[in-house]
Formats: C-alpha cells, structure tokens, sequence
C-alpha cells in the first residue's frame, strides 16, 4: 500500500510538472516578474520553516498592488502560518515592515495549488523592483520512512519539496538552500546543479524558469528531535472577577515520528542513552507567565510528581515529565492547571467594555497541535462577547454552570487546527458586565442563610397543639 | 547579495525564535488599547484582605446568631417580638453570607 500510495503521488507530481510545460497563457499574474528568489528551508525540528526572499519587478504598464504566491495542493494542507513583511534598506540600516497576507483564488492556477495574496503598503509602479521577505511553517511535512523502528536505531524522514519555487511569476533565478538538523543525509534527489556541503543542501541556482515550474525532489535525512505533536488541547480560561483568572488545559501528547516496532527495552533505554530511543523525549517545557499561582499536573490516574516549576518575575517555567517516554506511536494524556491575577490580563477600555488579554496557543515550545481549543468562560452576566484574533478561528458560544450559577456561565469558544508555536500571540475578548451583578454571588448565600433563619422563627411561632395553651 | 539574504534569513528567524522564547505573556494593554488608556480590572476588595475579613465576618455573624437563638431560647411566647427576631435573623444571615463568600474565596474557590 506504501508503493502505490508513493506511485500514485508521483504520478500526480509528473502530471503537475507536464501541465507547467504547457504555456501558460498570459494573465495579469504576468505583469510581475521575479528577478531573484532564494529559498531557505529548515529542517531542524519537526516543523519545516522557509524563508523565502524574492525581489520582484513590475514588468507591466500599471502599478501592481499585490504579489502572489501559491503552495502546490501537499503543501497547502500542512500550512500552519504565513507572514511576509517588505525588506527596505541596506545592510545594516534594513527595516522591515510587515505585509498582510490573505488566501485567494486564482482562477487561472494549476488543480489544487493554493494561492496567497501579499498586499504591498505603497503599489509597485512599472519598471521598479521591491524586496519581500515571506516566512511560511508546515507541519507533518516530514514522513518517517522506514515508518517503524526499534528502539536502538535513529530516525530518518523523508522531505518532499520541488526544487523550483512554485510561484504563479517567472523566476529569472532561483536558488533553494536545505538545511537539516544533522550530516546524515542518505539520498537527495538530484536537479542539477546540486550541492551538497555538511549540514546544507543547495538547489541551484536556475536560470529563467516559468510561472508555476515545479520538479519534485525528496531528501531523505535523520531527524531525531522530539516530533511532539499534541493531537487535542483544550483549554479553559475561567475569569473571575474576585481577582482570579483560572486555567485548565486537557492535553492528548502523542509522538508523531516513526512508530516503535518490538519490544520496549526499559535497561537499554537507561543504561545506554546515546544509543537506545535517540528519537524519544521525556520531558517538554511549557512557559507560563509570571505570578502563577496554584499549578498543578495530573491525569485520570492522579498527581504526576515528576515536574519542575521555575518562576521569576517575568515568566515562569514548568518543566513536566510524563508517567512514561514517548516512542513513536505512544500516547499519553494529562491536565496541567494554574491560576492567574486578574489585574494582569483583564481590563477596562474607554467605551466601558472589558476585554481578556490573554495569549492563544500551547504553551509546550517545540510542539505543533493538531486541535487547539480555547474556550473563555466569562461571569455570569456578561453580554456581547467578541473575540479579536489575528488569525483565522472558528468560534461559538456555550454556557457552563459553575459556582453559584443560576443562569450559567457564557462561554465563547474559539477553534483552530494546526497551531505551531508562531500563534503564540495575545487575543482580546471584550463583553460588557454590569459590577452590579458581582454582587448576586453573596446575596444568594445571604438570602440562603436568611430563610434558615425564617425558618427557625415561623417554626417557633406557629402553633400545633389541639388543646388551647 | 547572497550573503545579505543570509543573514536577514538568520534574522527573521532569530526574531521569531526570539519571540518564541521570551515569554510573550507580558502582562501589558494591546497596543491599540495602550493608546486609549485601558485600566486594569481588579477585584473589589484586596485580595490580601480575604482571609481577615472572612474570619471577622463569620465570628460577628456566629456572635449574632448567638444572641438570636438566646433570645429564642429565654423569651417565652408573650413577650416574644417578632420584628426584633427578624431583624436579628437578617442582620445574622448579612454577615454569616458575606463570611462565607470570603472564606470561599480565601480558600481558593474564586466563585
């Protein structure tokens, strides 16, 4: 199934690179040209980052306001983020400003490419060049092949990538760079002129290619850093305008390399390190912020003891350990909680709206979630909630009965998939809350108390005897 | 030109790790709001003071509760009033809820 899995994806790789061979008619898409890209890509960690710098020339007669780019159909599914930002200046005095980034159609594309639209701060009058620099992540990019091994033997993967940069311009000249986390590399396809020096491969550089020419190349290289992948995380932000801010996140860790094929041996694991489970891990930071209060890290079975909590006054580092290492193809699932003040992430805008700053994504570093669930439970209440994301997310509301809850709890929830560490970033959510509802929690206890004590008095006062006392 | 495009690749990526690593939980407005000048919310009461108004809300309320049960217990069906009771009662039930608010929230139960 693996041969014909691979056949079928060549197959749809030749069939792409046959249909750039045609002539491409000529669109508005022309009237730009690339003078000179370079493509950076790193392969280090389990998450593929490129870097890619184009300097691009308006060959048309109008201005151009957009630049677009497009990821062939296999890429664009494991796109986690794309940033790219204008490159002006020289050497030292380079500034950098960022560009908004959007996905678009293009009707003209190649079957399933996908397309992203830069939109330029000031348009590109004919005739001049500019400088972008883009940044884009994917994930799941890199395939364990051989897909199982034991536990003394390291782990290679495969990387698909073209050699030529698909770009819906004419590149005058190109050049790809690869680098990979070790000297190891078994094979690399070869698209003339290739390089290869140490740690970095080199693609390049090529003269004069068209819109949308595409030669796919595989690397198949060792990759032993912890391929951490958290499958599902939810997380419950919980405010509480009595000054706390608590949350909890239910994590599902699995490995996401190569699956671990025979028996788990614990006395080679401990008794040789450098040799047995390279491709393992057995611990992950998450960083917290500062003045966390009240941490905790547990599953279904009870507290799991082996963490270490660091805090200064800028941020807090919480060092946990799961019950077991993870080999390939093992799970585990855990709760890490911990309480926030309030003052640091709550406050109060002009337009008397209250708005939760607060940050989105895992706090595990080095790891890329499948499904990320953030959901803010706001008090009892609250009215209009809206959330401001600087990315895209599905949300919806819900309720939650917590305590003293009458009428529940609104919850906004937002959802994203495939969440690296880059989304990393603060999120707002206003709503509007009246202080005056702050004080429905201790009039119930109050009221409560009280009818005791009404009860005591009318079973004191009323009179059941038959006989006249 | 090769070498430019080096280091401003090691650049953008030394700036995105960077941005990664420093905690980026700084506990300050977004920049749009910094500019209207948002207030932080925080609690009504300190938050210090929870414990102690906890345990002095309680024992006031228990002393109340006291006198209202003696006065139950001594004063016979005649002279018994029953504004006096239900104020005493109201006054128990203020301080005994507000106590043990306070010592939900001292205990950690942010209600």
């Amino acid at each position: 199934m693996e041969a014909s899995l691979r056949a079928q994806r060549t197959a749809a790789l030749l069939i792409f690179a046959f249909l750039s061979l045609l002539a491409v008619s000529s669109s508005a898409a022309q009237e730009i040209q690339i003078l000179n890209a370079e493509r950076r890509i790193d392969l280090s960690s389990q998450i593929a980052i490129v870097f890619l710098t184009l300097k691009v020339e308006n060959t048309g007669k109008a201005a151009a306001s957009e630049v677009l780019l497009s990821f062939p159909p296999t890429e664009a599914d494991h796109l986690a983020e794309v940033k790219a930002q204008a490159a002006s200046g020289k050497k030292r005095k380079k500034t950098h400003v960022p560009l908004d980034v959007k996905p678009t159609d293009v009707p003209d594309a190649p079957k399933g490419a996908k397309c992203f639209r830069i939109a330029l701060l000031n348009p590109l009058s004919p005739g001049e060049t500019s400088t972008i620099e883009v940044l884009y992540m994917l994930t799941h990019s890199m395939e364990p092949f051989p897909a199982e091994i034991s536990q003394s033997e390291p782990q290679l993967v495969y990387y698909r990538d073209s050699a030529y940069i698909l770009s819906p311009y004419r590149i005058k000249q190109q050049t790809t760079f690869i680098k990979t986390p070790s000297t190891n590399v078994l094979s690399f396809s070869r698209v003339e002129p290739t390089n290869r020096a140490g740690m970095e491969l080199k693609y390049g550089p090529y003269e004069d290619r068209p819109a949308y020419s595409f030669s796919p190349v595989l690397v198949h290289f060792e990759n032993n850093n912890p391929f951490a992948v958290v499958e599902e995380l939810v997380r419950e932000v919980e405010i509480s305008h009595w000054g706390n801010l608590q949350i909890t996140e239910h994590y599902t860790l699995a490995h996401g390399g190569a699956k671990l094929k025979g028996v788990f041996s614990r006395v080679d694991y401990q008794s040789r390190p450098g040799a047995s489970g390279v491709s393992s891990f057995k611990n992950l930071l998450a960083r917290l912020p500062a003045r966390v209060h009240s941490v905790y890290y547990r599953d279904e079975i009870g507290n799991i003891s082996s963490s270490r909590l660091r805090t200064d006054s800028r941020k807090s580092e919480l060092e946990i350990e799961p019950r077991y290492p993870l080999f390939g193809g093992w799970k585990s699932t855990f709760v890490i909680g911990y309480g926030l003040p309030l003052e640091d992430f709550l406050f109060e805008s002009t337009d008397g709206k209250r708005y939760l700053n607060f940050t989105f994504g895992c706090p595990l570093s080095g790891t890329v979630v499948d499904k990320l669930t953030v959901k803010v439970v706001l008090p009892e209440g609250s009215k209009d909630p809206s959330a401001v994301v600087p990315f895209p997310v599905e949300q919806h509301m819900e309720t939650k009965y917590s305590y003293l809850d009458v009428v529940g709890r609104p919850v906004l929830v937002l959802e994203k998939k495939n969440v690296v560490p880059e989304h990393n970033t603060l999120f707002q959510v206003y709503y509007s809350f009246n202080p005056v509802f702050m004080l429905a929690e201790p009039l119930m206890l109050v009221s409560t108390v009280f009818f005791l004590f009404a009860a005591c008095v009318a079973y004191l006062h009323i009179d059941v005897s038959i006989r006249k006392r | 030109q090769l070498r430019l495009s080096v280091n401003a690749a090691r650049d953008f990526t030394l700036r995105i790790q960077r941005q990664n690593r420093a905690s980026p939980h700084s506990p300050s407005p977004p920049p749009a709001a910094a500019a209207m000048a948002s207030k932080p919310v925080t609690a009504p009461v300190p938050i210090t003071w929870y414990p102690t108004l906890a345990v002095f809300m309680l024992s006031i309320g228990l002393l109340i509760t006291a006198s209202f049960f003696i006065y139950e217990a001594t004063s016979s069906r005649k002279t018994r009033s029953l504004p006096k009771e239900l104020t005493t009662g109201a006054l128990a039930s203020f301080f005994l809820g507000f106590g043990s608010l306070f010592l939900l929230l001292a205990s950690g139960v942010y209600v």
